[in-house]
């Protein structure tokens, strides 16, 4: 900044309307009356619920279905993508920590259902699936803490070193205790979630992931409502301040190592939410399951929805997992397109960065942090 | 003595950045703390608000020792920075910004009157009071800065380079309403490399180099200080 400094910087300055916070599609959403903002969001949550049937759809529906893996299988991956990429968002958009070791909490989640439901485990509880949820969500806040507490001095680059290193630590762990954790060889038989149906077939079986996808909404929603309260409390102003810069924060009273751990531990509760889910309809868990690779793509789903916009993370983390599963079973080079699929998102990172570095479905605070970060680095 | 710095030192990493500080502020002050870039007037501002840790020496406020408070819990007791190159929340409204300021207060009457009173101070943030803090223009964050750091209602504000990359006339202005601030009775510590603006409206100065304190005196009597005329005010 020179000594022309009284001068607008940016055209947004003489366009008072355009400088709004935390506008994007959210503003134009809360711009609309009352009645009709619930109306569109009853319609959204009612046409989630019926995307199981989206095959009867005439023209558009089978478009839509993948032809590799039956529907609702990929409608369950696509719910607890979403919830992975829900929970990185607390860390990544809320409170602007790189997080790259994200699946370490999802690996805690899964593996404490294994160990105390599994008949594998060494601890042979075989609980049910529904007992195993309030401890997982324990030892994910627990594993949060855990791994926050020393690493969250840490700034930028090193924090993202750090938990990339807790994630293959986890995985690392499996694979060399072959009568803990199991390894390659894994945990079978983990149970279902609980009921059945009036000819007594169970509801959540193997044949039909149905009924899996739509506990996956129905926790989305609850875990959407929580952090919308959170987002707007106390502590997500202060995820707020500490994102924008978070010296300034400091010296405004924001104990930021708290909220920081705070940003960590939500997170590590709704990505251990989502192993839990994974463990129950999958019903198998090994150590193969928790690559770093997933790590990147969730991160990758946020990014590309929209960092900071829960909208966006819920369509990111669609994405990255639906996009590759509709491209199973198309032959491409002799191989399944299913197999590209990194390739692909590589590609698509890279052009959302050049031409839509707020992603998809931005918030236009985002946008303005990161003008505002592009003038730190090059003032002019 | 409102603050008071006993023989601070400062380390980052191996380096040694304060050499031994001690300067003390009495209620009512200004105290202006000039030195040229690198001698550490961020660095001891750094120390104050909590931002680094000391390595030796003490730091007292109020009659309190803060040398190991944490950052947040002396914005508690009264002292507010308003960061170097500005740190306004740049996705965050102007009234958001202020807001922050105000992020330790419980005092919901208090808040809106001193809302009023920046307002007030500093009307061009009142026009903008919408618009996202990162469009403002450089002179705006700086008043907005300002203004967040009076919403915390401090007994000592610290000013860091208030008049950084202000033009000329800004300057002035901004000089202007931190004296006027002042007169409303909170007492101010500012550092400023502008050391002509600083030392004629400071009640006293300190004249830092290379991490010691090498001068000091009323305002007036470093203004005339003829090694501090050549070093720092450009006259010969």
């Amino acid at each position: 900044m020179t000594t022309t400094a009284d001068t607008p910087q940016t055209p947004e300055a003489t366009a008072p309307s355009q400088g709004k916070p935390g506008g994007g599609l959210r503003g134009r959403l809360d711009s609309l009356p009352k009645p009709v903002r619930w109306a569109v969001l009853a319609l959204l949550v009612a046409g989630a619920y019926l995307l199981p049937y989206a095959a009867d759809v005439p023209v558009l529906g089978p478009q839509l279905v993948t032809e590799g893996i039956d529907w609702a299988s990929a409608l369950f991956n696509v719910s607890y993508f979403v919830l992975l990429a829900l929970g990185l968002n607390v860390v990544v958009g809320f409170a602007g920590l790189l997080d790259l070791g994200y699946v370490g909490f999802y690996a805690v989640g899964a593996y404490t259902v294994a160990l105390l439901a599994s008949g594998d485990s060494v601890f042979g509880t075989k609980w049910t699936w529904l007992a195993t949820i309030p401890i997982a969500i324990a030892i994910a806040l627990f594993s949060g803490l855990i791994l926050g507490w020393p690493t969250l001095r840490l700034r930028g680059d090193y924090l993202a070193i750090v938990t990339l290193g807790f994630a293959e630590i986890i995985r690392i762990t499996a694979d060399s205790t072959p009568d803990f954790l199991r390894g390659d060889q894994g945990f079978t038989g983990i149970p279902h979630p609980p009921g059945t149906f009036s000819d007594g077939t169970p509801v959540f079986g193997v044949r039909d992931a149905t009924p899996y996808f739509w506990l996956g909404v129905t926790i989305i929603i609850i875990v959407v409502l929580a952090l919308r309260n959170l987002e707007r409390s106390r502590v997500g102003r202060s995820w707020l301040a500490i994102r924008e810069d978070e010296e300034a924060a400091e010296v405004m009273g924001v104990r930021t190592v708290k909220y920081k751990l705070w940003a960590f531990a939500i997170g590590a509760c709704v990505g251990g939410l989502g192993g839990v889910l994974f463990a129950g309809q999958n019903g198998f868990v090994n150590s193969a399951m928790f690559q770093l690779q997933l790590s990147i793509l969730v991160l990758a789903g946020v990014v590309m929805g929209g960092s900071g916009n829960m909208a966006g993370a819920i369509l990111g983390g669609a994405l990255i997992s639906y996009i590759p599963d509709r491209l199973r079973g198309t032959q491409i080079l002799d191989r399944d397109a299913y197999e590209y699929r990194y390739l692909l998102f590589g590609v698509i990172i890279i052009l959302i960065m050049i031409f839509r570095p707020q992603g998809l479905i931005p918030s236009r605070r985002r946008a303005l942090e990161l003008k505002d970060r592009a003038r730190e680095v090059a003032p002019q | 003595m409102l603050l008071e710095l006993d023989n601070v030192t400062l380390l980052y990493g191996r380096i040694q950045a304060l050499h031994g500080i001690s300067l003390t502020v009495d209620e009512g002050e200004i105290v202006a703390l000039i030195g040229a870039n690198g001698a550490g007037k961020t660095t001891t501002m750094r120390a104050i608000s909590g931002l680094r840790p000391v390595a030796s020496g003490s730091i007292r406020f109020n009659g309190e020792d803060i040398t190991r408070l944490r950052a947040d819990l002396r914005v508690v007791r009264g002292l507010c920075q308003s960061p170097e190159g500005r740190g306004v929340f740049p996705g965050m409204s102007v009234l958001d910004n202020l807001d922050m300021g105000a992020y330790t207060r419980k005092d919901r009457a208090g808040i809106a009157a001193d809302l009023e009173r920046v307002l007030t101070l500093f009307p061009r943030l009142k026009e903008r009071a919408k618009q996202a803090g990162g469009t403002l223009s450089g002179g705006e964050q700086q008043m907005l800065a300002v203004g967040r750091a009076l919403m915390s209602r401090p007994k000592l504000l610290l000013l860091d380079e208030p008049s950084m990359g202000l033009a000329p006339m800004l300057i002035q202005q901004i000089f202007d309403i931190i004296t006027e601030i002042n007169q409303q009775g909170t007492t101010i510590l500012l550092v400023e490399q502008n050391a002509q603006q600083a030392l004629s409206r400071a009640h006293r100065g300190y004249v830092l180099e290379t991490g010691n304190i090498v001068r000091s005196g009323t305002g007036t009597e470093l203004l005339h200080d003829p090694a501090v005329k050549e070093a720092y005010l450009g006259v010969a």
